[in-house]
């Protein structure tokens, strides 16, 4: 039995100043440090007794944390701390990277999408994060500071393993830039859920594709997944059957199949392994039919 | 524990308070303020019943530090009302039955007046989504999806 | 009792749809619940020290490194449980003595400063546990050999309707034996055997529990809870501390959500003896909601397994049942679940050879205790579909299945009782006729399979033969009217039930009533407990009692001052009218200060005040042998659920469409009341049948949180209910009013099921429906295709 504390244990809450501040807190007291945003995974976790921190350090009101810029010649870039639904409501994400906004909108609630971000997403690297594959198949970067100033992360090299990320000791996540895409592109986020909302993700799955004459079947699809592996996923197998031979349903079919192989879930309370494996094949080849319909409509 | 020094707005109200890093906004309001219409259901953000308004948008109180409301609006249910008239979506909870145990209301009704404040005229489909971080045991729903749309026809 | 409306009830609020007494107040954020009271400076808090173990012996137990720790006042132990405490088989000690025997019993607890300070000292407190084999099937439970939860079976005080077994897991065992099933089997055309298995589920209020308790210096004490049964939590734990039912007041506020959770005594037990170390300081016990997921009450798991036999023309000739309920470590409660679905085993059907056994099972899991069908639901999960399984066989309609064996007034039932007119068939025609029965509907995608299907359902009010209701009302000066009661609002709308039989039988206008609540057994009339749907029907009896006994007092005095025959007079709409004098006198005018006699002759009457009570008093007992007796039960509610619905076969995932759920209520006070409980209870009906569980490996609940016990939001419910209120009136009911709190989610989850076969020709005979599962079914059903 694993009962957690009536309330929040103690700690010291500091509102961070300046990045260079942040830094040194974190190199100071590795161990006893850690950042706070939105809170909804720390707080959550440190009342379930998993984390004992002495110190939560507020880093989103620094400069940056919140801010969403849209260049038409560079691409998006995501302060840190930008919220879910700050996200899914901007209108350059809308326009420009609707799967990203649909695949914010899919966590919890509104109410908790307000103080839920996108970089603390990222950041607490759960499998099941949401927005983990949009930002794989829409292959941004993140962007960390750190001891010897910034660096960016392409977010494939990002997650590690369960809570595990690729930051260096003393960095912190600042921003999340996300290139331009390529023309005609459609994407798709097909989260399931025990639920028919709300609920974390038995299985995720996005799906971008777009026109590419370089590639035999003239498309390009990129499949990352959620819930089904150490980290979140990208299926590169079934990306390669789509690039490879003319899209017809099979080949969907073949490719939805690669993305439950590239699979490795546990079963768990939430769901079996066996049923999240039947998911993934579902879900990408709805995800992949539809971005696919989309691609035929424009082309 | 640091305490810090914080003061905001409570339903207009300026208030001041000495609070530990560590207590909730919704130990706050509840234990500190007592201003216990906002509920406690799970203390994890799951269950809705201790949403109130952080300048003007919904929050779980019951995840956000007291620290973190330094120089914010807070509004709870017991400030819907104004100057003694109810707000549109409290009357139509009443007409409607959108009341059982009346335990998810006050977090529903503030759930509903932020969704209201941003869409006046949310579609059915738009009201359940917007309510799903709200858990009723009670009443199946219906009657506040009924209300909400009904308060959003009378233009509240 | 003559409770039916009489002319003077003109113009009457019954079955109208006011709205709901409580629901300014709850709007509002003014009504107060337990944790919003506030209790000052002095208030302590109260942690409990759980076991970990589902069984085991407790060696040792040492408080003394909490008590250290600053800001600890005080810890108990189980040398300070006095006896055992239960309601109908007092078998568990607030704070566990020798044993644990489920993940979450109490075995210490501290009470210090603050929340966080109790729960560091708990984590301070050493126990030794000597870790015993568990029990965790109630198949292993009944088996010889089993180990033995409760070797002290036999000791224990029982109620004379519960039949425990000493030496063995049994806590009670039901029998039916009617007619001669064996017999009947080589006459049937049709036989059809299936088990069906019901896991733990949860009632999940929105307010988890909450009591705070005072003892004072003279060793009376105070309670404050979330609680359906103030009444019965004064008795309870009064025979448990061995003190006057006097000494003991219970104050329960507005309650978050009951659902049976909050019946008995639970959690109130644990602060009433932690406070006893504390004399003077209120102790506040507040359950998180992974405790309450841990430790308050569970809806007891079953498995069911049933034999039903019918002849070729649709005739049901036997049934034969054996119910094993998982009732966890403590059963006082459960045993009469255990009775209760024995002695309505066959449903709602004319069955003329009957055989049932219904085990009520220790074993080493949470603590079974009654939940919102009181096993209704659980019995009806298999004898539902196994009705729809005979008449898969036989080739005919499911509704002419159920229109031709459903009970009817008149016809003897399981336990031979005569039963009172009912609408059950009425509910049935109506309830297929809202879903468009008999015509198929296209699925909405390629990939979906619609179906239809439904289910009916029985229930009766189970409780003591002689569980009581009383009421008063008492006039003040204007004449508005404060109504005392000590049932609870609990969400139902008890309140504005009883505010509406107050005014309709006083002849008063409904805003001069006022609920004197918080009920308070220091001031409030008694009632038995808010459960078992009774309320409506038996406070209800009894306020229309007081209220009677009221207006014949003002008829009296007023009748005098005219010099009339009271019999002539009336009131209305809050005035003594005369129907021969047409002499009228406004009621403030005379219900506090009486009248003058005339030529100065002095004064006639006082305040006016009513009372009366209610007890049914013609249930008899059932035979041990065989279940069988006169009247067991005041009443049956019946009804029917139909449900078309879809299902997603790449996901298994269902989408209910349309749920039709009628009711005969007997009189609907309040239409819309009636109707708000027929949508709850579907949507909790649908969140039991396709979300929910508790897990349990080895006794140790896997998902006692939101995060993984999912309930059903508002994204889940159906697209369109409609509920269809019948009214065959009960001849003891106000009004003829009985009740329906529970009823609506009793058929909704074998109704799902069968719509899910029909759509799929897949059964699933384990709630809940889950995805996960519908779709495994579909593979395999494909694989064997
Ligand atoms: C009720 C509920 C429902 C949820 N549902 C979903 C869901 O459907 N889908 C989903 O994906 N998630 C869900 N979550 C998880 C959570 O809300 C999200 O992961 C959220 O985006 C986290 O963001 P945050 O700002 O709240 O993170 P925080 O809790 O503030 O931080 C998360 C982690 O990142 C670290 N961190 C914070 N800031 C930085 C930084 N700048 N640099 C480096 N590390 C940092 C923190 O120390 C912490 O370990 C749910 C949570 C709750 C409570
Ligand atoms: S108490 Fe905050 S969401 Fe449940
Ligand atoms: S009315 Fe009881 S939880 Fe909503």
């Amino acid at each position: 039995m694993n009962l957690p504390h009536p309330g929040l244990p103690s700690f010291d809450y500091i509102r961070a100043q300046t990045l260079e501040q942040v830094v040194d807190l974190l190199l100071k007291h590795p161990t006893d440090v850690r950042l706070f945003m939105g809170g909804t995974d720390i707080l959550v976790q440190m009342r379930d007794g998993l984390l004992e921190p002495k110190t939560l350090v507020d880093v989103k009101h620094l400069p940056g944390m919140t801010t969403i810029e849209f260049d038409p010649d560079v691409g998006l870039r995501l302060g840190a701390a930008t919220s879910m639904n700050a996200v899914a409501q901007h209108q350059a994400v809308v326009e420009n990277y609707p799967l990203l906004a649909e695949a914010a909108n899919t966590v919890a609630s509104y109410q908790l999408r307000n103080r839920a971000t996108v970089g603390g997403n990222l950041c607490n690297a759960s499998p099941a994060a949401d927005t983990a594959p949009a930002i794989l198949v829409l292959e941004a970067s993140l962007i960390a500071f750190g001891p010897s100033g910034e660096r960016s992360i392409p977010a494939e090299k990002f997650f590690l393993g369960p809570g595990e990320s690729a930051f260096n000791q003393g960095e912190l996540l600042t921003r999340i830039d996300i290139p331009l895409l390529p023309k005609g592109c459609h994407g798709r986020y097909l989260k399931l859920g025990r639920n028919a909302g709300g609920d974390l993700a038995l299985v995720g799955v996005a799906v971008l594709g777009y026109p590419d004459e370089t590639v035999d079947s003239d498309y390009r699809f990129r499949v990352a997944l959620a819930s089904v592996a150490p980290t979140p996923i990208r299926a590169l197998k079934a990306e390669e059957i789509l690039a490879g031979k003319s899209i017809t349903d099979e080949t969907l079919q073949q490719a939805s199949d690669a993305a439950m192989d590239a699979a490795e879930p546990i079963d768990d309370v939430r769901a079996s392994a066996r049923y999240r494996k039947a998911m993934v094949r579902a879900l990408t080849r709805r995800a992949l039919s539809e971005v696919w319909a989309m691609l035929r409509e424009e082309n | 524990m640091a305490t810090h020094k914080i003061s905001f707005n409570v339903n207009g109200i300026r208030e001041t308070a000495e609070v530990p890093s560590n207590m909730t906004l919704l130990t706050l309001l509840r234990e500190r303020l007592a201003i216990t219409g906002t509920k406690r259901g799970c203390d994890t953000g799951e269950c809705g019943a201790c949403t109130v308004l952080m300048n003007a948008e919904p929050v779980n109180s019951c995840l956000v530090l007291a620290v973190e409301i330094d120089g914010t609006d807070i509004v709870t249910v017991e400030g819907l009302a104004q100057d003694g008239q109810l707000d549109p979506l409290q009357e139509a909870f009443i007409q409607h039955t959108g009341v059982q145990c009346g335990f998810c209301t006050p977090g529903i009704l503030i759930a509903a007046r932020a969704l209201l404040d941003r869409n006046s005229k949310p579609s059915r489909r738009e009201i359940k989504d917007a309510l799903r971080g709200n858990l009723c045991r009670c009443t199946g729903y219906t009657r506040i999806i009924d209300a909400i749309q009904e308060a959003a026809e009378v233009g509240g | 009792m003559d409770a039916v409306s009489k002319s003077h009830v003109f113009p009457s609020p019954i079955g109208e749809s006011v709205t709901r007494v409580d629901a300014l107040e709850k709007v509002t954020g003014e009504a107060k619940f337990t944790d919003d009271l506030q209790f000052g400076a002095g208030l302590l808090y109260g942690q409990v020290v759980r076991s970990p173990h589902p069984h085991a012996i407790i060696k040792r137990v040492d408080v003394s490194r909490a008590l250290a720790l600053p800001g600890v006042r005080a810890a108990v132990t189980g040398e300070d449980s006095d006896d055992h405490i239960g309601l109908y088989l007092k078998d568990r000690y607030i704070f566990c003595r020798d044993r644990v025997r489920f993940v979450g019993d109490p075995v210490a607890g501290v009470i210090a400063v603050s929340e966080s300070i109790a729960d560091e000292a708990c984590r301070l407190v050493e126990v030794e546990y000597e870790v015993l084999e568990p029990v965790l099937d109630p198949l292993q439970g009944v088996q010889e050999g089993a180990p033995l939860l409760h070797p002290d079976l036999g000791e224990y005080v029982v109620a004379d309707f519960i039949d425990p077994k000493p030496g063995t897991n049994i806590a009670n065992h039901f029998k039916v034996r009617k007619g001669d099933v064996e017999a009947a089997w080589s006459k049937c055309d049709v036989i059809v055997e299936c088990d069906f298995r019901v896991p733990h589920v949860q009632h999940v209020p929105l307010e988890t529990h909450v009591a705070v308790a005072r003892v004072d210096q003279t060793g009376k004490i105070i309670l404050w809870s979330s609680s359906q049964s103030p009444f019965a939590q004064r008795n309870l734990i009064a025979e448990a501390l061995n003190m006057s039912q006097s000494d003991i007041r219970v104050i329960a506020p507005y309650v978050g959500g009951g659902f049976g959770s909050k019946a008995g005594v639970s959690v109130e037990g644990t602060a009433v003896v932690m406070a006893r170390k504390v004399p003077g300081h209120p102790v506040k016990m507040r359950l998180t909601r992974e405790e309450e997921f841990y430790c308050a009450f569970v809806r007891q798991g079953l498995i069911a397994r049933t034999k039903v036999g019918a002849k070729s023309d649709g005739e049901i000739l036997a049934m034969k049942t054996e119910y094993y309920w998982d009732a966890g470590a403590y059963t006082e409660y459960g045993v009469n679940i255990t009775r209760a679905s024995g002695y309505s085993s066959t449903g709602p059907y004319r069955i003329p050879n009957v055989h049932a056994d219904s085990y009520c099972v220790y074993t080493n899991h949470p603590v079974g205790g009654p939940m919102r069908g009181f096993g209704m639901p659980e019995i009806h999960w298999g004898i539902e579909q196994i009705m729809d399984m005979v008449a898969d066989e036989l080739g005919m309609d499911k509704v002419a299945f159920r229109l031709k064996n459903c009970l009817r007034g008149g016809d003897k039932n399981v336990t031979g009782m005569t039963m009172h007119p009912i609408g059950l068939a009425e509910c049935i025609e109506k309830a297929s006729k809202a879903i468009n029965w008999g015509e198929k509907a296209p699925a909405s995608a390629p990939h979906k399979r619609r179906g239809k299907g439904l289910a009916i359902m029985w229930k009766a009010p189970a409780m003591p033969p002689n569980a009581g209701s009383s009421a008063w009302v008492r006039f003040n000066e204007d004449a508005t009217v404060s109504l005392g009661i000590g049932g609870q609002e609990i969400g139902q709308g008890s309140f504005t039930v009883a505010t509406q039989m107050a005014a309709a039988t006083l002849g008063v206008p409904l805003d001069w009533i006022h609920i004197s609540a918080p009920v308070d057994t220091k001031y409030s009339p008694y009632e038995w407990q808010t459960v078992a749907s009774r309320l409506t029907w038996s406070m209800g009896n009894a306020i229309v009692q007081a209220a009677e006994d009221a207006r014949r007092q003002i008829l009296d005095i007023v009748a005098a001052y005219w010099d009339e025959d009271p019999n002539d007079l009336d009131v209305k709409d809050g005035q003594v009218i005369s129907f021969k004098s047409e002499n009228a006198i406004p009621l403030k005018d005379m219900v506090v200060y009486g009248l003058p006699l005339p030529d100065d002759q002095g004064w006639h009457g006082g305040p006016i005040i009513g009372h009366g009570n209610f007890m049914p008093t013609y249930i008899t007992s059932l035979d041990n042998e065989t279940g069988q007796g006169q009247r067991a039960v005041v009443h049956y509610t019946t009804g029917c659920q139909a449900v078309d619905l879809e299902v997603d076969t790449e996901t298994g995932q269902i989408h209910l469409l349309r749920v039709a759920s009628a009711f005969d209520v007997g009189k609907a006070i309040n239409p819309d009341q009636v109707r708000a409980q027929m949508e709850g209870g579907v949507v909790q009906g649908a969140s039991t049948a396709i979300l929910e569980c508790l897990q349990l490996k080895d006794g140790v609940p896997q998902n006692p949180s939101f995060t993984d016990y999912r309930i059903a939001t508002s994204v889940d419910i159906p697209d369109e209910i409609i509920p269809i209120i019948v009214e065959v009136p009960q001849d003891d009911g106000p009004w003829g009013a009985r009740g329906v709190g529970e009823h609506p989610m009793v058929p909704t989850a074998p109704a799902i099921a069968n719509a899910v076969a029909a759509a799929l020709g897949v059964r699933i005979l384990e709630m809940p429906m889950t995805p996960e599962k519908v779709f495994l079914a579909i593979q395999e059903k494909l694989g064997e295709a």
